[in-house]
């Protein structure tokens, strides 16, 4: 980037670049990546959660999301099959992603965008009522200015894929725009035109094959067994300690003291009156924003070559220091075994930790597996070439030690092919590597010719990105 | 880039010599009077001022390499948002990015020039954007690549293109799906999902019944295609157009024909079977396949050494290549180019003949033996029979006159040959005076003895040994009384004899260890398969607690034995 001069316009031949301001949105289970081609890092990332009051809009953002209002519902706009499900607050959702940090709200109607009724506002957090969308048709269309680049995982349905145009073309009012997977997109984040792409996310893993920037779909296989799993095997593992680890979250929490390892947590707790408490799923959202501390400090996958119950794996396991963790409320421990158990079940369905409302994961939804199925779907003369390219992506692929087991697992699946995984170091690479893929692909000149135009959306109708985005 | 001043701080130099304020008005002041002084061109700056008041006298410096040129200072170049639409797209889209305003103004004039109107448009940054001018742009059109896809019409397709097992609609739907993901039969095949139309089957049944009964077999029962089942289709269609359109191909037309026609998706098929065969093995097998391959290449090191060797005593062995041109007898030589060659011919046979220890005999003419006998022992006398001792004297002569190359039959006639040399002693005065002529004399004196005593030496110790006890079983006695001449021409053929007889020993001793292990080899693989039988009736274990009672049996026997 430094390399070029301000002062000139790059020249055709060493970058094939022609921005043209697209937007490119990223919506993942946890967070939605927006931001603006071109550039290395998503702006705007924000979660995918929202709260929800009773007969009010939808609330979005950082803050609101974390702020213990009376009777607030956390909810995801995404289905646990993996598709958008509520796609009223997700059109809104999207659409503040994008506004927040990117284009900024169009001027409304002073009468009617809500600044001045002050009144109204009062009992609420003024924050929240700012970001609302309140009167979206007496505005202009938020995007009129910008092509945007939406991505979509590999197993989307044509209806979704309908809607999404939909929601793009009539509510946001895109002049042009384009839907890719995002098992392309990350390989192309990683410079490559074909691979396999392994995907761990919060709600799914996915594994997709991709030949020269087309999905094979037949390939594409996902699990549940993502970053969400492990967070519930924790929880599990807390309970199955003995004694029972106390999994309190932030906000409960007024004040600590510090105690020894192990000893109980001597907290002030914060109290809610009766009838002022948050909803419950906000309690467990806020739990898991604890496991998810705990699984970046804590949790470590058995790098193998065996699997962590076979063989002298777990004495071995015994003999390595231990991970220290404090709860926000004190409570602190040495983890040392357990640390690995976390996130065993990901590559082993029969080491996975398992009661009565989580049952044991099936055998074909480990990482492995699914690798095996889905390069088992690949022509044959195919397969070594996508074997020397694996990209791995997605936050849970950030576990310690995670790329070390992945290898060692496809290296006993096939050993006779030359495996090679390719996993950004940077920690920002790797957890947006669709959106950075797709920074790429819409800042390109030569993609100008795909874009869906909004005059031929108007033409063929929503059935035309089932033709176009193939 | 270390600047004066920083060179300045390294060396410890009072920082407050230069200060900043005195620094800008002084750069800017004084260069003016000192414009002449050379700056020296393609040296950066900084490195310029490090020469002090003297430059050196020889810049140091790559012409060719270019520094990076300063950025022209003035005022900052004006950029617009420049709407465009893309020469690939039909739909006329405006998309709208940033461009240098003098660029931009080139091309709206030139757009505007085209259009009739006048030229001197004057291009104003418009107040609304949606009235800047759409600049029509091609750049990226290039990048809009469409493959080539065989097209037929319907009478084509009738006559020619028919197939048992692919229906018209499906074909095109092929055709189609190629096009859009441009031959990626991975793709293709991935994306390959036929669902016939009942509309164009109901069409068809107004046509002729038979052409019902054919085209709507498939449709019954649509099969799962397989890659090779679209590729063979495409191919043979592909193949058959350009036999109907093409009147005469040029090779790499005809070459494609072929390919295209040659296709075999059974054979493809086996190959992709045992390819993902290839791919699915196990980990043992990777190893056992190395480990194999290790073992083979070893195997083969082993061969070829032993090859080689061989080689080497057969050469041995073997008379020397009979010179082609002797048999063509004297009458070659007549020309003096014909000698001249035959001259350096016989020189570099010698070279090559001191390269061979011990390859001189009886058996074989002695260097450059070639007989002239000029009046030895008359007309006809093969070379062959003549005593090796005159051999030697007959050196010199010999070179001009003879054909080559060792046991030819060589008619000694040559006493007519004009360059005869002058004068030779007869053979029998030769032996007489005892004379002899050399090509060369090493200078010094030495023994007989000595020479005898080299020539039982062989380059091994155990070689020499064998030499020594063959001699001494013939009986010969260590040291020869009189080392004559012709004694030691003896002696020499008979070493040489010695010498073959071993390596013919040595060879045959080989040979036979070789019979041997061979031989063992098959009596194992014939006592194995037996024994496998056996084995096979017993049960594995069974011969393994035989063979471990054998061995309890033998140690018990050992123990005996120490007892007594």
């Amino acid at each position: 980037m430094n390399t070029l001069s301000s002062s000139a316009a790059p020249t055709a031949g060493e970058y094939a670049g022609d921005e043209v301001s697209a937007i490119v949105l990223d919506p993942g289970y946890a967070t939605t990546r927006a931001g603006f081609a071109g550039e290395d890092v998503p702006k705007s990332v924000c979660p995918t959660f929202y709260g929800y009051l009773d007969n009010q809009q939808p609330l979005f953002g950082e803050n609101a999301v974390h702020n213990p209002l009376a009777n607030l519902q956390i909810k995801n706009v995404w289905g646990s099959d993996g598709v958008v499900e509520d796609w009223d607050t997700a059109s809104k959702l999207w659409e503040y992603a994008i506004t927040s940090r990117l284009t900024g709200r169009k001027p409304g109607d002073p009468t009617k965008n809500g600044l001045n009724d002050g009144n109204k506002a009062e009992g609420e957090n003024g924050q929240d009522m700012d970001v609302e969308m309140e009167d979206v048709e007496n505005q202009e269309k938020p995007l009129e200015e910008s092509p945007l680049l939406m991505t979509e995982p590999g197993w989307n349905p044509t209806k979704a894929r309908e809607k999404t145009i939909e929601i793009a073309m009539e509510e946001y009012g895109v002049p042009a725009f384009y839907l890719q997977k995002t098992g392309v997109l990350a390989a192309f984040a990683s410079g490559k035109a074909s691979g396999i792409v392994i995907d761990v996310g919060a709600s799914h893993t996915s594994v997709t094959p991709v030949l020269d920037g087309m999905v094979l779909k037949k390939g594409v296989q996902k699990s549940p067994l993502a970053g969400n799993f492990i967070s519930s095997q924790i929880r599990l593992l807390f309970k199955n300690t003995t004694p029972e680890i106390p999994l309190t979250p932030h906000y409960l929490v007024k004040s600590k003291t510090p105690v020894d390892a192990g000893a109980p947590p001597q907290a002030v707790y914060r109290e809610f009156p009766s009838g002022s408490a948050p909803h419950d799923s906000f309690r467990v959202f806020q739990e898991d924003r604890v496991l998810t501390e705990f699984k970046e400090s804590v949790v470590e996958v058995w790098p193998g070559p065996q699997r962590f119950h076979q063989g002298p794996s777990e004495e071995i396991a015994k003999s390595q220091p231990g991970r220290p963790f404090e709860m926000p409320d004190g409570w602190n421990q040495v983890f040392t075994v357990d640390r690995y158990k976390a996130a065993e079940g990901l590559f082993d369905a029969s080491a996975a930790q398992v009661d009565a409302n989580n049952p044991r994961p099936k055998d074909e939804h480990t990482i492995p597996r699914l690798v095996q199925a889905a390069v088992q779907q690949v022509d044959a003369d195919q397969r070594p070439m996508l074997l020397s390219n694996i990209v791995v992506t997605g936050a849970s692929t950030l576990l310690y030690k995670f790329t070390e087991r992945l290898q060692n697992e496809i290296n006993q699946l096939y050993p006779s092919t030359r495996n090679k995984l390719v996993a950004p170091g940077s920690v920002v690479e790797r957890k947006y590597a669709a959106w950075i893929g797709g920074s790429i692909l819409a800042s390109l000149g030569s993609f100008h010719q795909l874009w869906i135009s909004k005059k031929e959306y108007e033409e063929h109708g929503s059935n035309i990105v089932e033709k176009r985005c193939r | 880039m270390a600047t004066g001043r920083d060179v300045r701080d390294m060396l410890g130099l009072a920082e407050g010599a230069v200060s900043k304020p005195t620094a800008q008005p002084k750069r800017a002041a004084p260069p003016k009077p000192t414009a002449p002084v050379r700056r020296p061109q393609g040296v950066a700056r900084e490195v310029a001022a490090l020469y002090g008041e003297r430059a050196p006298p020889v810049a140091i410096f790559e012409d060719t390499k270019g520094y990076r040129a300063k950025r022209t200072l003035g005022p900052a170049k004006k950029w617009v948002q420049e709407r465009f639409t893309n020469g690939a797209r039909s739909d006329g889209l405006v998309l709208r990015h940033w461009r240098r305003r003098d660029e931009w103004e080139v091309d709206v004039r030139k757009m505007k020039g085209e259009e009739g109107r006048e030229i001197n448009v004057d291009v104003k940054e418009e107040e609304k954007e949606a009235d800047m001018p759409v600049v029509p742009r091609r750049e990226f059109a290039k990048y809009n690549v469409e493959v080539d896809v065989p097209t037929f019409t319907d009478e084509e397709y009738e006559a020619h293109l028919r197939s048992e097992s692919w229906s018209r609609e499906e074909t095109d739907y092929l055709l189609q799906l190629v096009k859009d993901y441009s031959y990626r039969w991975a793709v293709i095949w991935d994306r390959y999902d036929f669902k016939p139309s009942q509309s164009s089957s109901t069409q068809e049944e107004q046509a002729t019944t038979d052409e019902v009964a054919l085209r709507s077999l498939p449709f019954q029962q649509p099969t799962p295609r397989t890659i090779e089942d679209l590729k063979s289709r495409l191919y043979t269609i592909s193949a058959k157009l350009m036999s109907l359109r093409l009147r005469e191909m040029d090779s790499e037309q005809y070459q494609l024909y072929t390919l295209l026609s040659c296709f075999d998706p059974v054979t493809e098929r086996n190959r992709k079977h045992l390819a993902a065969a290839l791919m699915n093995r196990t980990l043992d097998e990777v190893k056992e396949e190395e480990f194999l391959l290790t073992e083979l290449q070893r195997i083969n090191m082993s061969a070829l050494r032993l090859d080689a060797e061989r080689a080497e005593l057969r050469a041995r062995l073997e008379t020397p290549v009979v010179n082609t041109q002797a048999a063509a007898g004297i009458n070659s030589f007549t020309s003096s180019a014909a000698l001249h060659q035959l001259l350096t011919q016989l020189f570099h046979q010698e070279r090559n003949k001191k390269r061979v220890p011990g390859a001189n005999g009886p058996g074989q003419p002695n260097r450059l033996s070639i007989s002239t006998g000029v009046d030895a022992s008359g007309a006809g006398t093969p070379t062959q029979t003549m005593p090796p001792h005159l051999n030697s004297a007959r050196r010199q002569s010999s070179i001009s006159h003879a054909p080559g190359g060792g046991g030819a039959s060589t008619p000694s006639s040559t006493s007519h040959l004009p360059n005869a040399p002058p004068r030779l002693l007869s053979t029998i005065d030769q032996a007489r005076f005892n004379v002899s002529q050399h090509e060369r004399l090493t200078s010094g004196v030495s023994f007989g003895t000595d020479r005898l005593l080299k020539m039982r030496q062989a380059k091994s110790n155990v070689q020499t040994q064998k030499i020594a006890t063959s001699l001494q079983e013939l009986g010969v006695p260590e040291l020869i009384p009189v080392p004559t001449q012709k004694v030691a021409e003896v002696f020499e053929g008979l070493v040489g004899k010695v010498g073959r007889l071993l390596d013919v020993r040595k060879v045959r001793e080989k040979e036979e260890g070789e019979r041997r292990i061979l031989e063992g080899m098959r009596k194992v693989r014939v006592g194995g398969a037996e024994k496998g039988e056996g084995e096979g009736e017993d049960g594995g274990e069974g011969g393994k607690r035989k063979r471990s009672e054998s061995l309890g049996g033998r140690e018990e026997e050992g123990v005996k034995k120490v007892r007594v």
